[in-house]
């Protein structure tokens, strides 16, 4: 594995190159500024952004940029500590669970006075702009989209003898694809699919499809008791099929490192996930990957997808640099060099100008990625009204739970589905 | 006490059968120590072997030896972030040494006072000192960072350090305590008889006899400092500050490409120091006070 | 203190106009404070004031973001009238202390016991033992537990050639904070190696005394090695106790922060942490830290009042 080395070498090679066309005239602010970058992410991503931050820094002297990077669980705590002790970082990426949060709290600030100025949003996807917009103020800027999506393992379902699945794929074609497996019987007892009952996505897809949604816009649960509890039946069943993984299998997978997802593991060939993960899976996997759309809950119903910002970049709410701060976004998401060095790492460029720039540098599975997010068609529904700030704890400490508890046994589906309706209830009450 | 004599006939009369018994005992004894070490260690040859094997193969590897070996995640760890390991060696070094000696010297006067000197509120601070103890370290965090963040120390190695030369760390006076009161108080009476200040008592006669203690002292914090990720995480920002343990943290990412090759890799180079600096200083738990040849 | 204070309470009005006070002074409590003087800077300074402002906090919401609003006793009524995951919290770390805390003493004594007698190659054991203990809680330990204890895993691998096929021990609610008791025994290297330092300051002359009066090993380990050991022992067993009541990393690690399968792992400590840094609320999370160190307290004060009874100091 040299190539890492190798390719960051050629990152700060060309980082130097492009600097010196990119400077060009330099702004009033720009006299000594000193910014912090804090983001999330792996080393890969770590590389990128530091190759776009070295290449703002050499076009506009006088800014210094010190990027930090952390990885998922120890970015949170710190981000909060650092807010709390008043000391918040210039640019801060945000994760659309916790941008209501920052928000309705003034740590992040508003970027609405800088659109237009130092902050271009020409070409930038309406969806994505929208996407970052909390009680209609702009407090992040997308930087990149992305689709839930079903990680396939296509060379699995070869083995099998199954034809895997495609955007017409629905939830009753799959227990069929499930029976398929189980009678091929391959790699040790290998199950079509995971158990997605505690995946908030999946519920989130599958209950747009019926014309619902998990959140209203005022910030209530959208769905009632007989959804969930009928949610909960759709797994219990296919678990008892053996259809998807057992109770014990799927726990294995605690919403951790990807290395512990089903399909990671070999237990299931197919998993709930995003699509510009397909390429971090593809590298800790043997066999060929895919992407494919969510099952459909009937025949021809869609409308359960959406272009969901991956992340954004937001400014800290106490920072002195904030114009500073919005020129290095604006940079970021449409420099179409930078576009280049950042690849689809974190989703699709919401900028047409940068898709366009990078599409030939792409290389197989990030095509893959990038034409299954512009090819959802009927698939696609309106974007979601942003998820009330407890939508987080409502996830971990609710839904997860209560999917293991029905898995394990200690709840039937009938007793679930209203007790997670009041559960939910309860933790929303609490947090307003 | 005059048993020399005696002690003798006592040992040549059950020489032979003794020494039977002790063979036996001995031999029963490796046995049970080898099965143990390797229940013990196996863990720990895992994660060896993951270290030279090909990064696909660190999951789903059946036999602890590798198909084939390959020294690429050492050097893919080594340089495989902004900053290379040797950096985070030399900072997490110098962090854990500076703690050492801040530790032992503050922890152990403090203990002193706890252990022998007699002054007012004495019960009332010691239970003040154990109280620390018992607050779960996540509720005091933020406060404790805006004091250090108005002191101007965030980004230094500051807030890691000083706190062990203030004696912050109750555990280790509480265990020198215990091991003070085990020393005979009439040397330090004897001494104080003998006009000797507290001062010369603590460096003269307390010190000397409490090697083992103070070297399980060093042990600790040596290692503990080291092993450390929260303070470093909160307080340093700069990857050139970055300790070991922040470093390792760097390879894994639940969101996206971990390198698992150069975490093991990295994990096996870092158990390397403290496991020395555990052999070097483990050689004087066994001096003290029985054989500095202390009587009472 | 409280009786000696007093004493010199009464006292001192009379005697306050007299010099000899302040020299008294001097000698009785100087050198106590001067050689506290560290502590009390780092006390007073860096500690006392994160203390009491998280007490503070514990009777305010506090979100992180913005400035705490005050709550009086909100949340202290909540947890024990309306938080069923305080009670299940709670009941797991109870249980885990139950179990791991006596095992990994009676563990490490035992190896510290074995390891205290003149064999050849005993460095090289008790550094063998020491091992684990050096691993600290890094992330390798949380890949290293499940290839040991999943459903594929070793322990199951070695089950199956007795014909015996056993959970996927670390995924299972009933079993997996066993996997962590089982974590905790096996660090079982700092208990020991205070033992042994314990050990070691037990004169040998003593043995020797007592061989020559006809004890055995038996009798002499229940009359010479227990009872001088009892300081080392207490201090043991009441840093285990405190140190698993507040056990954190180990369950973070390994069930990934969530606490899961079905709360099953989820520590006192890790839940206090959702609830600080998950879900923005450290006024709970604050109230939550001192319902906790009230109870580690009380049995701390307990372990005190009792340990005149049976803990041997020589002073």
């Amino acid at each position: 594995m040299t190539i890492r080395i190798d390719r960051r070498h050629f990152l700060m090679g060309s980082t130097a190159l492009l600097a010196a066309g990119a400077a060009g005239a330099m702004p009033a602010w720009a006299q000594d500024t000193r910014m912090r970058l804090f983001f999330w992410g792996g080393q890969d991503r770590a590389d990128r952004t530091y190759g776009v931050s070295d290449l703002y820094a050499a076009g506009n002297p006088g800014v210094a940029i010190d990027g930090e990077v952390l990885p998922w669980g120890d970015y949170w705590p710190k981000l909060a500590t650092q807010t709390a002790g008043g000391n918040a970082p210039d640019i801060i990426q945000m994760d659309y669970r916790f941008i209501v949060e920052y928000a309705k709290r003034n740590a992040i600030a508003p970027l609405d006075d800088f659109v237009g100025g130092t902050l271009t949003l020409d070409d930038f996807d309406a969806d994505q702009l929208e996407g970052g917009k909390v009680d209609g103020k702009l407090y992040g800027i997308s930087l990149g989209a992305n689709s839930v999506a079903m990680m396939v393992n296509t060379a699995a379902f070869e083995e099998a003898g199954v034809e895997p699945p495609n955007r017409d794929t629905t939830y009753d074609d799959l227990r069929a694809m499930g029976e398929a497996f189980k009678s091929a019987n391959i790699r040790g007892g290998m199950k079509v699919i995971a158990d997605g009952s505690g995946t908030e996505p999946m519920l989130d897809n599958w209950i747009r499809q019926r014309g619902k949604s998990l959140y209203t816009p005022e910030g209530k649960l959208g769905l009632d008791a007989d959804d969930m509890t009928e949610w909960f039946q759709l797994w219990a069943g296919m678990r008892a099929d053996g259809i998807c993984v057992d109770a014990e299998t799927q726990a294995l997978d605690t919403n951790g490192p990807l290395e512990n997802t089903m399909i990671a593991l070999g237990k299931a060939a197919m998993i709930p996930s995003n699509s510009n993960q397909l390429v971090a899976h593809q590298a800790i996997n043997k066999d060929p990957l895919t992407v494919s759309s969510y099952p459909r809950i009937a025949a021809g119903v869609g409308g359960g997808h959406y272009r969901k910002p991956s992340m954004f970049f937001s400014i800290g709410g106490s920072g002195a640099n904030k114009e500073a701060a919005a020129s290095f976004i604006s940079f970021f998401v449409n420099n179409p060099d930078a576009g280049k060095i950042l690849g689809v790492e974190r989703g699709i460029p919401c900028s047409a100008a940068v898709r366009e720039a990078i599409a030939p540098t792409l290389d197989d599975k990030s095509q893959v990625a990038l034409d299954f997010v512009a090819n959802l068609g009927d698939l696609l529904g309106p974007l979601p009204a942003s998820p009330p700030a407890a939508a987080g704890e409502i996830d971990v400490s609710l839904l997860r739970t209560m999917s293991q508890e029905v898995a394990f046994g200690a709840r039937t589906p009938e007793d679930a589905g209203p007790a997670f309706v009041q559960g939910a209830t309860e933790i929303l009450e609490r947090a307003s | 006490m005059t048993i020399e004599p005696m002690r003798l006939t006592v040992v040549t009369e059950t020489n032979s059968a003794k020494r039977l018994r002790k063979r036996i005992f001995s031999v029963v004894a490796h046995v049970l120590l080898i099965s143990a070490s390797i229940v013990m260690l196996y863990p720990l040859l895992w994660m060896l072997s993951a270290s030279f094997r090909p990064e696909n193969e660190i999951f789903n590897a059946t036999s602890l030896w590798p198909s084939s070996w390959s020294l690429d995640a050492y050097f893919r760890g080594w340089n495989g972030l902004r900053v290379s390991f040797g950096t985070f060696f030399i900072n997490s070094f110098i962090i854990s040494i500076l703690s050492v000696i801040g530790n032992v010297a503050a922890c152990s006067m403090a203990a002193f006072a706890f252990a022998r000197l007699e002054f007012r509120g004495r019960r009332f601070w010691f239970a003040m000192m154990l109280m620390t103890l018992m607050l779960p370290y996540q509720v005091t965090l933020i406060p404790q960072y805006v004091l250090f963040l108005n002191l101007g120390w965030v980004n230094t190695t500051l807030p890691l350090v000083v706190p062990k030369f203030l004696a912050a760390d109750a555990f280790f006076i509480f265990l020198m305590v215990q091991f003070f009161r085990g020393i005979p108080k009439e040397l330090d009476e004897a001494a104080v008889m003998d006009g000797c200040s507290p001062w010369r008592v603590y460096w003269k006669i307390m010190l000397p006899l409490s090697t083992p203690v103070l070297a399980t002292a060093a042990i600790f914090t040596f290692i503990w400092t080291w092993d450390d990720f929260f303070g470093p995480l909160i307080y340093l920002s700069d990857m050139r500050q970055y300790t070991v343990m922040l470093g390792l943290r760097s390879f894994t990412d639940s969101t996206g490409l971990s390198d698992y090759g150069g975490l093991f890799a990295m994990s096996v180079l870092s158990l390397v120091p403290i496991f020395l600096f555990f052999l070097f200083f483990q050689r004087l738990l066994i001096e003290g006070i029985a054989t500095t040849g202390m009587k009472r | 203190m409280t009786a000696r204070s007093l004493a010199t309470g009464a006292s001192s009005g009379e005697r306050a106009a007299s010099p000899s006070v302040w020299s008294r002074i001097w000698q009785n409590d100087a050198p106590g404070y001067l050689f506290l003087l560290p502590w009390f800077i780092g006390f007073l300074g860096l500690t006392i004031g994160p203390i009491l402002t998280s007490l503070y906090l514990s009777f305010t919401h506090f979100d992180l973001l913005t400035a705490p609003r005050w709550a009086g006793a909100d949340n202290y009524v909540r947890m024990f009238t309306n938080d069923a995951k305080f009670f299940a919290s709670m009941r797991v770390t109870v249980f885990f202390v139950i179990f791991s805390v006596p095992l990994k003493l009676a563990f490490a004594l035992a190896v510290a016991l074995l390891l205290n007698r003149g064999m050849r190659g005993l460095p090289l054991y008790r550094a063998l033992f020491y091992l684990p203990s050096l691993l600290g809680a890094s992330v390798a330990i949380a890949i290293l537990w499940r290839q040991i204890f999943a459903g594929d895993g070793l322990v199951n691998q070695v089950l199956a050639l007795f014909g015996i096929q056993g959970p996927s021990w670390i995924s299972n609610p009933n079993t997996s904070l066993w996997t962590l008791i089982f974590l905790s025994i096996w660090q079982f290297g700092s208990p020991m190696i205070i033992f042994l330092a314990g050990l070691r300051q037990i004169p040998q002359d003593m043995y020797e005394a007592a061989s020559l009066d006809g004890a055995g090993r038996w009798r002499q380990f229940w009359k010479i090695t227990l009872p001088l050991l009892t300081p080392v022992v207490f201090f043991n067993a009441i840093i285990q106790t405190i140190e698993a009541f507040k056990s954190f990393t180990p369950a973070f690690i390994i069930s990934g922060g969530t606490g899961n399968p079905i709360n099953s792992t989820l520590f006192y400590t890790l839940y206090l942490y959702q609830e600080a840094f998950g879900y923005f609320r450290m006024g709970y999370a604050s109230a939550l830290a001192w319902v906790l160190l009230a109870i580690v307290g009380l049995f701390t004060a307990f372990s005190f009042l009792t340990s005149k009874y049976w803990v041997h100091y020589d002073d």
